[in-house]
């Protein structure tokens, strides 16, 4: 017999352990969003049954832990990110170099790469601030309120995180916010949260979003500069009839027969950074899963 | 001895695994508003009357994997009592979609009454 709907969420958990943590996640918010509603309803419309008899009705009507886990593991093995189901092909090599170029997850990393650079100033300057006002501020009474929207925003912001690297790099994130228990006083709200080794896993990856965003944008500055300078070359010349290099205001000329050379090394350069690109793009999808899910 | 209640169980389920997601976009295609799970559940249920239709767990990931891929969305809202509620909404494109499936939907009950009837 199910006591509670804490009860509930446990069994609900245990079940779906060999289940991906986003799917858990959701399956928990689902559960605890419909289980209180339904809850509510029973009490109003019966308010003479106990707590306990209410709850099994209702649970009766959502099924067991077991059958909805079960139910869950089902639509997921039929559902995986839009992403993930494009890339099943089996091709040569060379052909998987090239082929990157067709790869939706290389030029949603590229374009994450992109993102990162912004979002990790945003997460940085936003964590730090908010750490060092909730800090600073604990000494009055009005601290504590800052502290607590501080760590709910960090919160809302993983999500929004998850979000971003489901989208753009294909590695599932969790949809649905999870809930911490109802009905509690703000202040034990606060503690839950600091308490809560997520909150701060959380918070350091903001901070250090900040230096992956950094390195990221750099890298892809850098080596795009790089390929459509090497790409430029020929053309440059041919078209300004000057030389590319210059030297203390001598200009060095690249010969003709070297220019389908450069416009090669500047595509492979690039197509490499592709590449290099989408393996960083998992990568970082999997750093960020470790520490904005909750497992 | 075939153990007719457990078989009967496992057809209902076999046969709700498709009919849940034309169910559900149904039901969201005739709705004004945005609706959130429970309200989904308790509409089906005065349908349904006696016998449910399925356990109103089940809906749910019914919900994500139709969310998932385009046919619904859905935006999160606070509620007055409880945890926040997922609201949802059929697109355009689940519109579409539902009127492909409305017409699988009458050719397969159309064949499945002659095969019972014989004629």
């Amino acid at each position: 017999m199910i006591k509670s709907i804490e009860q509930y969420l446990d069994m609900l958990k245990a079940e779906l352990s060999a289940s991906d943590a986003a799917t858990v996640q959701d399956a928990l918010a689902d559960a605890e969003e419909h289980l209180r509603a339904a809850l509510a309803n029973v009490r109003e419309v019966q308010p003479e049954i106990s707590e306990e008899e209410a709850l099994a009705h209702v649970i009766e009507d959502y099924g067991s832990p077991a059958e909805t886990a079960s139910a869950y593991m089902e639509v997921e093995r039929r559902t995986v990110p839009q992403l993930i189901r494009e890339t099943s092909k089996n091709v040569s090599p060379l052909g998987n170099f090239f082929g990157v170029y067709t790869d939706a997850r290389a030029w949603g990393a590229l374009l994450y790469m992109l993102i990162a650079f912004v979002t990790g100033i945003f997460y940085f300057t936003w964590a730090i601030t908010g750490l060092s006002l909730s800090v600073s501020l604990s000494i009055f009474i009005f601290g504590l309120p800052v502290a607590l929207l501080f760590l709910l925003s960090v919160q809302g912001l993983a999500l929004l995180e998850g979000r971003i690297v489901e989208a753009l790099l294909g590695v599932r994130m969790p949809r649905r916010p999870l809930f911490t228990q109802r009905g509690l006083k703000w202040l034990e709200r606060l503690k839950l949260l600091v308490l809560d080794k997520h909150t701060w896993l959380s918070i350091l990856y903001m901070i250090i979003q900040f230096v992956f965003g950094t390195i990221y944008f750099v890298l892809f500055v850098t080596i795009l500069s790089f390929s459509l300078s090497f790409i430029a070359i020929p053309f440059v010349q041919e078209i300004l009839g000057v030389g590319a290099i210059m030297n203390n205001d001598v200009r060095y000329t690249f010969p003709t027969w070297s220019y389908p050379l450069l416009i090669f090394g500047g595509v492979l350069l690039w197509t490499a950074f592709m590449n290099i690109a989408r393996g960083v793009g998992q990568l970082h999808g999997r750093l960020a899963k470790s520490m904005l899910v909750t497992d | 001895m075939v153990d007719s209640s457990a078989l009967t169980k496992k057809f209902q389920k076999e046969m709700n695994a498709g009919i849940a997601s034309l169910v559900l976009l149904s039901v969201l295609d005739k709705s004004k508003k945005p609706m959130y799970g429970y309200q989904i559940a308790k509409l089906l249920e005065d349908y349904s009357g006696d016998d449910s239709f399925m356990k109103q767990g089940a809906l749910y990931p019914v919900l994500h994997s139709l969310e998932s891929n385009g046919l619904l969305e859905s935006k999160v809202e606070p509620s007055v009592s409880g945890p926040p509620r997922r609201y949802y909404e059929i697109t355009s494109e689940g519109r579409e979609t539902l009127v492909i499936w409305q017409g699988v939907w009458k050719q397969m009950k159309s064949l499945v009454d002659r095969a019972i009837k014989g004629a």
